[in-house]
């Protein structure tokens, strides 16, 4: 390694780190939340039974499950366009990647608001609650609880997915690498110090992860 | 005050609940005793809707509902009515003490939090817990928390309180701090209808019992007259195999009470 190249990465550092804080962040924690609520609202058209939107949940999710993510990025980003509708490319990305997120994320929900002994919903109707009433200030709070861990993982494997909109023109870490590379060729050493940059974000968020559970131990 | 008439359940094709009536005064501490499986939970739960009875009628202060189909609202209200403590007590998990005593009223009834958080504290300390408010349940023995539990149900200041076995889920040494609450609502003039096999607290508690065997009241009787002179043969089969059983069983009946230490064995006498 010579001393251009280290001088290189040190540069080249601050600007992957700044795409990572000014786009994988925001399209993450955009991505994350929307995914979550679109999860949570899967789950309780299918524990509610609502009619009709039970069946039209499961259909969104077989979609979302069987269909590649970067298929999904082009049709939405590429193909949307021919019928008139235009994203940007975050906001393309935004969609999929919330899409996808409570897709995979409403079977996790699901399994722990129901892990929640019923007795406590029955115990929310004798108290005068309805059934939304009881999920919104019993049930809910507890299933997230419960869901903590793996909706953490899918939270951490969300920032890698980011990269996926590098295909779309999103300059986010990866793109930022790539550009910066294409100008020097020093492309091991670029692509080497985005995965860098992913590893130290998500590093950050597995010991946030931790810290969060064991305070939410304590709570209960 | 309460009347439940010609309920009647079925689960599949079982029969659980065949023209089942009782009628409720206030003040009345019914006991409800008999073997498992003879529909005393089933005729809790349909008398406070939370398992839809195939037909019946509940009648509430001359106000008269259908057991099978009632409106949201009027099923809210109805519920403000009455309270409910269950088996294995069903504590908010995410609440403490005072919150669990005060979820009804701030969420169903729209109280001020803290005009709520006066009752619930009045509550506790009626049940002995003023030290346990900032408690989540699972800091809490099962004595404790089936202590809480009453003091939810009787939030939103019910005409009458359904009990559903509420020291069955206990350990032995707990149930005397349950039963001792129960015993002091009772002089209050509570209205309670208690599903128990605790024989002793029927006895000296309740001022009637209903005595139910294969879905049906076979007897039913002022507390003194079921205990000492049944009128049903089969109910005084039952009355004296429970009170033999007290005597001579080790405390894996559940039936502790505190009261009559004289026949108990050693080994369940309660421990405050
Ligand atoms: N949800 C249900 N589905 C099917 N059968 C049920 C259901 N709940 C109760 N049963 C049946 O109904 C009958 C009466 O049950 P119930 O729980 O009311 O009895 P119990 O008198 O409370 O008994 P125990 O003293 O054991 O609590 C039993 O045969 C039981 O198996
Ligand atoms: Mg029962």
């Amino acid at each position: 390694m010579t001393e251009r190249i280290i001088q290189e990465l040190i540069d080249s550092f601050g600007k992957l780190l700044m795409a990572g804080l000014k786009v994988t962040l925001p399209l993450t924690a955009a991505a994350f939340s929307t995914g979550i609520l679109i999860a949570l609202f899967v789950a309780l058209m299918q524990i509610a039974k609502v009619p009709v939107m039970r069946k039209l949940v499961r259909v969104y999710v077989w979609i979302i499950r069987c269909t590649p993510m970067i298929v999904q990025l082009f049709v939405v980003y590429f193909g949307l366009p021919n019928i008139g509708i235009k994203f940007t490319p975050f906001v393309s990305a935004w969609i999929v990647l919330s899409l996808s997120i409570g897709a995979y994320c409403s079977e996790t929900v699901r399994a722990a608001i129901e892990s929640v002994p019923v007795g406590q919903l029955e115990a929310s109707y004798c108290d005068g609650l309805t059934f939304w009433q009881a999920m919104v200030h019993v049930i809910i709070p507890q299933a997230l609880r419960t869901a903590f861990p793996p909706l953490s993982n899918s939270l951490i494997g969300l920032v890698k997915d980011t990269s996926l909109a590098y295909n779309v023109a999103l300059v986010e870490i990866l793109a930022t690498a790539q550009r910066i590379a294409s100008r020097t060729y020093d492309y091991f050493w670029l692509y080497l110090e985005a995965g860098l940059i992913y590893l130290i974000f998500c590093s950050i968020l597995t010991v946030v992860q931790r810290k969060a559970e064991a305070a939410l131990e304590r709570r209960r | 005050m309460l009347e439940l008439r010609n309920v009647c359940k079925k689960f599949g094709k079982t029969v659980v609940l065949d023209n089942v009536s009782i009628k409720v005064n206030d003040g009345d501490v019914i006991a409800i005793l008999g073997p498992s499986g003879s529909g005393k939970t089933t005729l809790l739960r349909c008398a406070s809707y939370l398992t839809r009875a195939d037909s019946g009628t509940l009648v509430i202060d001359g106000e008269e509902h259908d057991m099978n189909r009632i409106s949201g609202k009027e099923l809210r209200r109805y519920r403000n009515r009455v309270g409910f403590v269950f088996q294995n007590f069903n504590l908010y998990g995410n609440k403490t003490a005072l919150g669990n005593v005060t979820l009804g009223l701030t969420v169903a009834q729209k109280m001020k939090k803290e005009e709520a958080e006066e009752i619930g504290r009045k509550l506790l300390a009626k049940v002995g817990l003023s030290d346990r408010e900032d408690y989540y349940p699972s800091k809490l023995s099962g004595g404790q928390q089936q202590r809480v539990a009453i003091a939810r149900a009787l939030a939103s200041n019910p005409e009458v309180v359904f009990f559903d076995e509420p020291t069955s889920a206990l350990d032995p040494e707990l149930t005397g701090e349950v039963l001792n609450v129960m015993r002091q609502l009772a002089e209050e003039g509570m209205t309670m209808i208690v599903v128990t096999h605790e024989m002793e607290f029927a006895r000296s508690v309740a001022n009637r019992v209903v005595f139910m065997e294969g879905s049906v009241i076979v007897e039913e009787n002022t507390a003194e007259e079921f205990f000492n002179n049944p009128k049903e043969a089969r109910t005084r089969e039952f009355v004296q195999r429970s009170l033999s059983w007290r005597g001579a069983d080790d405390a894996s009946d559940g039936t502790s009470d505190g009261t009559v230490a004289d026949n108990a064995p050693a080994g369940i006498e309660e421990k405050p």
